[in-house]
């Protein structure tokens, strides 16, 4: 993909640039070991480290119910701000805030 | 560098550490190195009851690899220097990979 | 950084002993810390503070080894004395003399130092009992949970999510 040059600070070049992209605005995180993050982006690093600020994480538990069946539901969790490690993300998307 | 500056500035917060394996510790941020390995003092153990090992602990050093999350304190944040911080830090690592 | 250095010309690294007078600085938060002097702030000052301490190494598969943090290296492998293997199944625990352990750092989850005061009642809720009772309960109940949690990754998978890697629950 050929350099959009419009100055050092918003040339797109490289997936994190996207990333760099979001700063302040309210993206989805995808995370290793079921679960999801929604917040306000506020830090990133090229690890994925990432501060999230005002987040909502989904955490996704499969049980097994009377009948043997699975079933699949979410825990919600709020925090104010979380500090979240870049091994674990798995995908980052700019999201509108809902 | 960028978040290790970041915990050095949240040194005697309380933040409660998240890890991999389910454990949250809620406790004094003591220390911080580049490998973003946390010092925790005075902690105590969320949902206890599933750890009971951890009972006669109070101060921990736990390795960078194996947290999940760390929630802070908004207050102890300021965001705005955070996200000016994040662009030179980018810009910087752009710089270089172009050098390179 | 240079790990390899013997210990920096600091006299006492313990983070604990810190002169009051440090320079005051402005933080990330905007809020004014005592900033400590940079060689705090390296792995080998935070195992410093729990060197010829007794600690609890907790592994990444939940392995729990007692015993006294003697020596370490810049890769966080440690050395420990009078080691105390701690294994435990339900409402049970054993404890498992194991001597002197060398313990490569990244199979470290966290190294809890023990309150002195408390080391010797019991973890609430276990009672002691022979070792190859809690080896064969502990036995049974891993192979159980790793059906269960076989199933379960297997479910979530068809939900596109995949499991941590480098810890066991």
């Amino acid at each position: 993909m050929a350099d959009i040059d419009d100055g050092p600070s918003t040339s797109v070049s490289e997936p994190l640039d996207l990333v760099r992209l979001c700063l302040d605005e309210v993206v989805f995180v995808k995370l290793r070991g079921d679960r999801e993050l929604k917040g306000r982006l506020h830090a990133y690093d090229s690890h994925c480290n990432m501060v999230l600020g005002d987040v909502e994480e989904t955490i996704y538990i499969t049980e097994e119910d009377e009948e043997e069946q699975e079933i699949t539901r979410t825990v919600k969790k709020q925090s104010e701000m979380l500090f979240v490690r870049g091994d674990s993300v798995v995908l980052i998307s700019p999201q509108a805030p809902s | 560098m960028l978040f290790f500056s970041f915990f050095k500035t949240l040194v005697d917060h309380e933040v409660t550490v998240e890890l991999k394996n389910e454990i949250s510790l809620r406790g004094t941020l003591k220390s911080v190195d580049q490998y973003l390995n946390i010092k925790l003092d005075d902690v105590s153990v969320v949902e206890d009851v599933r750890w009971p090992h951890l009972s006669s602990t109070r101060n921990m050093f736990i390795r960078g690899s194996v947290v999940r999350y760390v929630h802070l304190p908004a207050a102890a944040v300021d965001t705005a220097l955070l996200e000016d911080a994040t662009r030179r830090e980018a810009a910087s690592a752009a710089a270089k990979a172009k050098q390179g | 950084m240079d790990m390899n250095d013997p210990q920096p010309s600091a006299p006492n690294l313990s983070l604990g002993s810190l002169p009051p007078h440090l320079l005051v600085g402005h933080a990330l938060g905007g809020t004014q810390v005592p900033q400590l002097p940079p060689q705090m702030f390296i792995t080998a000052a935070q195992l410093m503070d729990i060197t010829d301490k007794k600690i609890m190494a907790i592994l990444r598969d939940n392995q729990k080894i007692l015993g006294v943090l003697r020596s370490w290296d810049q890769f966080g492998n440690v050395l420990m004395t009078d080691c105390v293997e701690r294994i435990d199944a339900t409402g049970i625990y054993a404890e498992i003399p194991r001597g002197v352990y060398i313990i490569r750092g990244e199979n470290i989850s966290m190294l809890c130092e023990i309150d002195l005061d408390k080391e010797d009642t019991p973890p609430p809720g276990l009672t002691l009992a022979p070792v190859e009772e809690v080896y064969a309960l502990m036995k049974k109940e891993k192979a159980e949970r790793k059906v269960k949690q076989a199933k379960k990754e297997k479910a979530l998978a068809n939900l596109g999510f995949v499991p941590e890697y480098n810890v066991e629950i």
